[in-house]
């Protein structure tokens, strides 16, 4: 069987996600993948020195982040690996699921919707279809009631 | 006493008087700048002081170091994001404020339109410091921010032309309205032009300079110079310092070295502290309570012309910016801030100080400006707080401040603890004595820990945030580990300027990572 992949940024929903996930891996005996994606863009409009701190920054609180995830995977018992890419959230997400076979990928819905938010509560769901859609990837979406 | 001895034994004792305000204001928790006023009206009650310097003397001294400070710690880049906005308001804005304060006070008051005029452009400069410092304290958002700042930074710099263009005419009586907007339209692109030159020739040479006593100087020249060359030319004086410290704080300092910016930082700070200071003083020193008196129905009616017409100016600019899309686009909750964060200080203080003797109603008018500088710093600069908190624009939830409360009293135990500690190693508390205190400490530490780590629990948004700090701190920490390396000759200097500057750049990507992720969540923010 192949890795759950637990999508995480920190956040209001982090936390539930990651304990969901851990759950899951827990359940099922499968490996846990958490994975932090940061866009580009923000780098991308910044001067070269600038913009390399950002990339070197976001990689840094990246890996930080997930540090703290599999800390508590840890004392669950659970082996887990931890990845952060740079790229397109979306694409990148769903390459990276191609790329270690995935057999679920676990992500977090809001509670709270934002205009300018890539995965506002409607958007997450849509997000979720898409992903199953071209990689047939099982999808869960830890809802903010779980 | 020769002259020079005298004025110097003035400078001193005002210089002093602001600092010994500045400890009783911190101590006593006061309003620091309207205390100075208070102060300067208690020493002035024997005599009021009759400023013997010229008027273009007094701006030449005050208004470089305001602005040149506020000027070069603006962000160009975030700048061009909410330049239309800051434009309307600190251009026609300001026109319209100057019309409008005048047409009001004119009738109100009934004092001559030309002098009423004079008076409308000099109080229509805003003056956020108090405001923005608020903002900061209370994480108001960036662009609302960046908004009040940048609209006080331009409205300066065309309030002073105005206000130029309007002494000349209340003085001569003479006043084409076509050779006022020449002269207007010549004046501040010149002042713009000069800045432009001299900013740019600036920047390069700071960002080819490494030795930062030299840059600190070349800085000074700037600001100063520029405001002298421009009024050499009959052009703004203030606008080419307003662009020359634009360009020299964003294209200059980019590749400072880490030690020269702490320099150049903290000298404008100093500077732009001590002329807000001294204006604050010396307005208190040239009023007398008998004028305050005399003009009190005076100084009524100008501060309800300027509150009614900063109304009308946000409200019908801000309707207006929603013609130039989105971008423009001022948010409702954001025109109520800007409108009663529209705070008056230190250049209208300035300005009204500057008027030449010869000004019909000259002390009438700093009596009007005394009462609108201080009912805008007591009345709105008190309740601005509020109004952010009802508006929802204040980013600490009450988890935030609960958090907040639970990392203060942690810090305090643990303070409490490392003291005991002290003095039973001192021998100053006996073994039992010490071990009965530890423990009630220990316990009062393990509560808040426990209070923390489930307030994090119920809130998993407080653990990015606590990322975000601690990362900060720990940078923090680095930096100045390095810097006591260099002070204990571990580290030479190239060494220390490359290894700091790659922490502040770290830092610098940090605060935008946290900008971008709160401001646009994205995938992480709801994962």
């Amino acid at each position: 069987m192949g890795p759950i992949v637990c999508a995480t940024r920190g956040g209001e929903a982090g936390r539930r996600t990651q304990e969901r996930a851990i759950a899951l891996a827990k359940e099922r005996g499968a490996e846990l993948v958490f994975l932090c994606v940061f866009d580009p863009s923000l780098a991308g409009q910044l001067n070269d020195a600038l913009g390399a701190a950002v990339e070197m920054e976001q990689q840094w609180l990246g890996r930080a982040l997930l540090g703290t995830a599999q800390a508590r995977a840890q004392k669950e018992a659970v082996g887990t690996n931890a990845v952060v890419l740079i790229g397109p959230v979306l694409e990148t997400i769903e390459g990276f699921l191609r790329q270690v076979d995935a057999s679920a990928l676990i992500i977090g819905e809001p509670k709270t919707s934002s205009a300018l938010a890539a995965f506002h509560p409607g958007k997450v769901h849509h997000f979720a279809e898409r992903v199953r859609q071209n990689t047939g990837v099982d999808v869960l979406v830890v809802s903010p009631e779980e | 006493m020769n002259r020079f001895l005298t004025a110097e034994s003035v400078v001193v004792v005002l210089v002093l008087v602001t600092t010994l305000v500045a400890i009783i204001a911190r101590r006593r928790r006061l309003p620091y700048t309207v205390t100075l006023v208070v102060i300067g009206l208690l020493i002035a009650i024997p005599t009021s002081l009759e400023l013997e310097a010229t008027p273009d003397l007094i701006l030449a001294i005050f208004v470089p170091p305001l602005v040149f400070e506020a000027a070069f710690h603006l962000d160009l880049r975030q700048l061009r994001e909410n330049l239309t906005p800051i434009l309307l308001l600190a251009v026609p804005g300001v026109l319209l404020t100057t019309l409008l304060v005048g047409g009001m006070t004119a009738l109100g008051a009934g004092m001559a339109f030309g002098t009423a005029v004079v008076f409308g452009a000099l109080i229509a400069a805003t003056d956020p410091v108090a405001v923005v410092s608020l903002f900061r304290a209370l994480g108001v958002p960036r662009q609302l921010a960046l908004t009040v700042e940048g609209e006080s930074l331009f409205n300066d710099g065309t309030a002073i032309v105005v206000f130029r263009i309007a002494v000349a005419a209340a003085l001569t009586g003479v006043f084409e309205p076509l050779t006022g907007l020449t002269d207007f339209l010549r004046i501040a692109l010149g002042g713009i032009g000069v800045g432009l030159v001299l900013g740019w020739i600036t920047a390069q040479l700071v960002a080819r300079l490494e030795d930062r006593l030299t840059v600190t100087s070349l800085t000074t020249i700037l600001a100063f110079g520029s405001y002298v060359a421009a009024e050499y030319f009959h052009v703004s004086g203030v606008l080419a310092v307003v662009v020359a410290g634009l360009l020299c704080g964003n294209v200059g300092m980019a590749g400072a070295s880490p030690s020269t910016k702490i320099m150049i930082f903290n000298l404008w700070e100093y500077l732009a502290f001590l002329a807000n200071s001294l204006v604050f003083l010396l307005i208190g020193l040239s009023v007398d309570l008998t004028l305050l008196w005399d003009n009190l129905g005076a100084m009524v009616v100008a501060v309800v012309a300027v509150v009614g017409s900063r109304a009308i100016v946000v409200y019908g600019f801000s309707w207006l910016a929603r013609l130039w899309g989105k971008t423009s686009r001022i948010p409702s909750s954001w025109r109520h801030v800007l409108f009663w964060g529209g705070l008056r200080g230190a250049i209208s203080l300035a300005l009204v100080l500057s008027l030449p003797v010869a000004m019909p109603a000259r002390r009438e008018l700093q009596a009007m400006t005394f009462g609108v500088v201080l009912f805008t710093l007591l009345a709105q600069g008190t309740t601005i707080q509020l109004l952010l908190e009802r508006l929802g624009l204040t980013e600490r939830s009450p988890q935030w401040v609960a958090r907040e409360t639970r990392l203060g009293r942690l810090f305090a135990t643990q303070a409490g603890l490392r003291r005991l500690e002290q003095m039973h190693r001192d021998g100053m508390l006996p073994d039992e004595m010490w071990a009965g205190l530890r423990e009630g400490y220990r316990q009062d530490q393990q509560q808040v820990v426990q209070e923390i780590k489930q307030l994090f629990h119920e809130h998993a948004e407080l653990e990015g945030e606590m990322l975000f700090q601690a990362r900060r701190e720990a940078l923090k920490a680095e930096r100045g580990a390095l810097w006591d390396a260099l002070r204990r000759n571990i580290l030479s200097d190239p060494v220390y300027e490359r290894l700091s500057t790659d922490i502040d750049h770290r830092l610098e990507a940090l605060d935008l990572i946290y900008s971008a992720t709160h401001e646009r969540p994205s995938v992480g923010e709801e994962g």
